[in-house]
């Protein structure tokens, strides 16, 4: 094992975003976020950067974490999914479309981690009933809409990915 | 068939920009990378109140990668001046913030100096090697007490903590108090509150030697004044300055304005030649970026035992915090202003002070002074009617302007200073507040509610009643740029994630009648779009959206003698512009056509809100379970987001009232710096907010709307409030708009008023 790192060092990690391997150098104390962000995935937005807002959410290994929480370094060897992964070409996904319909937007500054917060739901638990989402969805926070509609959003698609998985 | 354009007034389109959101798209300002930037932060005060006796920089420029510390030595000594001239007055210019702290630091958070390095972690860093040599003087924190001799001034060389008093008398106070059979009164206070957008404040800018272009990124609300001041504080030409708007996440008021950062980063991108991105973290904005709301008010209600509301008298101290910024004296103005809302008040007195306290200065809010009014003056009709045992809407009811007496004025009488006078252009609030009652199914609610208490339940409803005054003048540009498929707009107001830019690409398109698709609204950059004052007071889509149809007007005048005939018989159809006969031209041949609309005063609308609560006595947690509310729009120009904005504004109210507050200590240290401290609300803690919208025209504008953006909010404190003191009854009495579960537990538990 190495020594002790120093703050102005810089360390490689390797970290697989969207289906990607990319290289990047980060000084051990860069949070995951601010490299993803400066990796060009700017969709990882900063709210509070103290793990409260969620508008950093991520999916690593498919579960939906706070990458403000997060170092960069802790991300080597995982599976990193953002926004960006949730279009197929130019068709929305069935939850970005539920978005619109619902107006789970305002601003949208907070939207990128609401999606990726109810993907990982829909992914790891599809037949979740209504309080089980309210409970996820309330674990992020929307100034603009106050997050009623994203929960009807997030109804919405949970029942239309059970219908048609 | 119905032609292009056809209707889309009053449809509802969908919002314009959706896509680009839902895929991550966006820009934001902490999003731009400009070659060769470099970061700053921002040193503040630790302390509410203090002497700064100097300031030690070396050691944070020995930090490798620092480029540049600043303090207030390195630059002139400028005030952030008000920008509205009826929110100015002497004693308001005598307490200006400048852009970083000299002789004495007057709140936690006030900028002391600014720290530029290639890294924004090393800034961090090397600002907290900044050291501040303070010797501590004792702080002002309360309002209601800041003007007592014995307290220390905010600015010792203004010599009073006061800024400003006003006064405001309306027909025969004491005649109106002799005869009551009633008198009710209270002190009421409103808390210390924070928009708190999602995203937090942020620069980026860029001076370009070579062409003397500044450029900077993140103004939003007031670009042009923001642009204007740069020019003179930095000595550069007004065309010489540009500021643009990327992505904003939420504005409510508190974005925009110019603060010390607007000033200090593109003085050092001009200073230092270099791109400078300057990126609000939490704890700074909880700090920085202005506070609002907080006030007490001393009022006394008259009435006879038929419930007829004879007068009131009010005292009240707004508090402006430790500066007063741009938005000048409207944290007093405005709560003056729409204290006396939709009745018929026989006679009223109001004198309200402006005071100075060691805290983060205050400027509006969603809803700004009318939110907190509307607060003070329902609760105290709601007491009203406990006292006369009268059902309160009864009680509003009897007492609402009706429409016959339309307009309506206050006028100022003897003894008044110089104040705004209060004045309703139209509307029939009798009916808006049946709409209001019937929307939300009153009379259910109060079944429901009856059943509830049956049950052991502590159930209550609330119900508040509001005039909000907005779109203020004095005017906004447009410009209109015809083409063959396309039309372009340009603005001169935000956008601050309002969807204006749908709502006014509404409005070309069914004026031209072409397709919403076949028109671009730009509003982004000051280099590029005409003069405009910005977004606020829910202006924007009153304001630029008559100058659009101004401009549509002038189009036609332009277009008749291409066509031979007069400007009354031009019709646009399709994307041209048609006379009798079947001549035509195609819009790109008028050529950019310019509109103005100017606008005398405020716009008058009437609203509501009326909610169910029930409050669990064990631990003081209160719940919204239902919240409806009305609002007149005069006309809606897209139902749909002005539900989304309506139902929004009620969600922060909401938030506003159970959960979150501004604390401090008993030494002026901030308790809500984080978002563990400072609670909003998630979708578990939320009613589905309804809404019923009201059409009731306007007669001041030729699109006949209203404002809307903000509306939601105005009743929310008022009707949360009362809703929580009717649940509880007689258990406790409801005096201030916070009904967090921590005051109502201990307003349950304590001995009762005798
Ligand atoms: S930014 Fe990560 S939780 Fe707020
Ligand atoms: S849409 Fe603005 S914070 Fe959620």
């Amino acid at each position: 094992m190495a020594g002790w790192l120093d703050p102005h060092d810089s360390v490689a990690v390797t970290l697989t975003v969207n289906g990607a391997p990319r290289k990047v150098r980060v000084p051990p104390r860069r949070t995951l976020a601010d490299a993803l962000r400066d990796a060009g995935f700017t969709s990882v937005r900063l709210g509070c950067e103290h793990g409260v807002c969620g508008s950093c959410t991520i999916l690593l290994d498919g579960a939906a974490v706070r990458s403000c929480l997060m170092l960069a370094v802790q991300g080597q060897g995982h599976t990193i999914e953002t926004v960006e992964s949730l279009t197929d070409g130019d068709e929305l996904s069935t939850l970005q479309q539920a978005f619109d319909d619902n107006d789970a937007l305002q601003c949208g500054f907070c939207t990128p981690g609401f999606l990726m917060l109810i993907e990982g739901l829909l992914r790891s638990e599809p037949e979740a009933g209504r309080d089980r989402i309210l409970e996820v969805v309330s674990s992020n926070l929307c100034r603009c809409t106050g997050a009623v509609p994203v929960f009807q959003a997030a109804l919405n698609a949970l029942a239309a990915n059970r219908d048609d998985p | 068939m119905s032609a292009p354009g056809g209707g889309l007034i009053g449809s509802p389109a969908p919002r314009r920009k959706n896509r680009e959101l839902l895929t991550g798209e966006g820009t934001y300002v902490a999003d731009i990378r400009l070659e060769g930037q470099v970061y700053a932060r921002v040193v503040r005060s630790p302390s509410a109140h203090a002497r700064l006796l100097g300031v030690d920089t070396s050691e944070a420029l020995r930090v490798g990668g620092v480029v540049a510390v600043i303090t207030a030595d390195d630059i002139d000594d400028i005030r952030i001046p008000i920008r509205l001239p009826f929110a100015e007055s002497p004693e308001a210019n005598a307490v200006l913030q400048a852009p970083l702290a000299a002789d004495v630091v007057r709140y936690v958070g006030e900028p002391v100096a600014v720290v530029v390095a290639d890294d924004p972690y090393v800034a961090e860093d090397a600002a907290e090697l900044v050291s501040i040599d303070l010797d501590e003087l004792e702080p002002v924190l309360d309002p209601a007490n800041s003007t007592e001799s014995s307290q220390p001034l905010v600015h010792e060389s203004f010599g009073s903590n006061t800024i400003g008093r006003l006064a405001y008398r309306y027909g025969d106070i004491d005649a109106a108090f002799a005869r009551a059979d009633v008198v009710v009164r209270r002190r009421l206070r409103v808390h210390r509150l924070a928009a708190a957008p999602m995203e937090t404040r942020g620069l980026a800018a860029d001076y370009d030697p070579g062409s003397g272009v500044l450029t900077v990124w993140g103004g939003a609300k007031v670009k042009h004044f923001t642009r204007a001041l740069l020019s003179r504080v930095l000595g550069l030409e007004l065309t010489d300055v540009r500021v643009i708007e990327v992505e904003v996440g939420g504005g409510f008021g508190t974005r925009g304005e110019p603060y010390p950062e607007d000033i200090l980063i593109p003085l050092l991108a001009r200073r230092l030649e270099r791109p400078v991105q300057w990126i609000e973290d939490r704890w700074e904005h909880m700090v920085a970026t202005n506070h609002a709301r907080e006030q007490e008010h001393d009022f006394e209600l008259a009435a006879g035992a038929d419930g007829r509301m004879l007068g009131f008298r009010v005292r009240g101290w707004c508090d402006h915090g430790a500066y007063v910024r741009t938005q000048g004296l409207l944290p007093v103005v405005l709560p003056m202003v729409h204290l006396p809302g939709p009745y018929e008040w026989p006679a009223f007195s109001m004198d309200l002070d402006a005071v100075l306290t060691n805290r983060t200065p205050v400027g509006t809010y969603r809803g700004p002074g009318m939110t907190e009014a509307t607060f003070v003056r329902e609760r105290m009709v709601d007491i009203l009617a406990a006292e006369l045992e009268m059902e309160p809407a009864d009680l509003r009811r009897r007492n609402l302007i009706p429409a016959e007496s339309m307009p309506f004025s206050f006028m100022p009488g003897p003894g008044s200073g110089a104040v705004m006078p209060i004045m309703y252009q139209g509307g029939d609030f009798v009916t808006a507040f049946d709409q209001m009652l019937d929307g939300a199914g009153y009379d259910r609610m109060r079944v429901e509610q009856r059943q509830a208490r049956a049950d052991g339940q502590h159930a209550g409803v609330g119900i508040a009643a509001y005039i909000e005054f907005a779109a203020v003048g004095p005017f906004e540009e447009v410009e209109v740029i015809g083409g063959a498929g396309n039309v372009v707009v340009r603005a001169g107001v935000g956008s601050l994630g309002q969807g204006v830019e749908t709502a006014l690409a509404q409005i070309a398109a069914e004026l031209l009648d072409v397709p919403l698709s076949g028109v671009t609204v730009e509003f982004h950059d000051t280099a590029e779009v005409p003069q405009g004052f910005g977004s606020f007071a829910s202006r924007s889509t009153v304001l630029a959206g008559n100058a659009i149809a101004a401009a549509v007007d002038e189009m036609k005048a332009k277009a008749a003698p291409l066509l031979g005939c007069g400007p009354g018989d031009v019709e646009f159809r399709d994307g041209t512009a048609t006379a009798p006969g079947d001549r035509s031209v195609g819009l790109g041949d008028i050529g950019p056509t310019r509109g103005r609309f100017e606008k005398e005063g405020l716009t008058a609308s009437f609203g509501g809100a009326v909610c169910s609560v029930s409050v669990n006595p064990a631990d003081g947690r209160a719940r919204v379970d239902r919240f409806a509310l009305a609002h007149d729009v005069g006309r809606a120009v897209n139902p749909r987001l002005l539900r989304g904005q309506l139902a929004g504004a009620a969600a922060q109210g909401i938030g506003g009232a159970l959960f979150e507050e501004v604390a401090y200590d008993e030494h002026g240290q901030p308790l809500s710096v984080t978002f563990a401290d400072y609670m909003m609300p998630t979708a578990a803690e939320l009613p589905d907010v309804e809404v019923t919208i009201i059409e009731h025209g306007s007669g001041s504008n030729p699109l006949g709307i209203k404002g809307g953006g903000e509306a939601g909010m105005v009743g929310s404190l008022g009707a949360v409030a009362n809703g929580v003191a009717d649940a509880v009854g007689d258990g406790a009495e409801v005096l201030t708009s916070s009904v967090s579960s921590a005051r109502l537990w201990h307003a349950l538990h304590r001995p009762r008023r005798a």
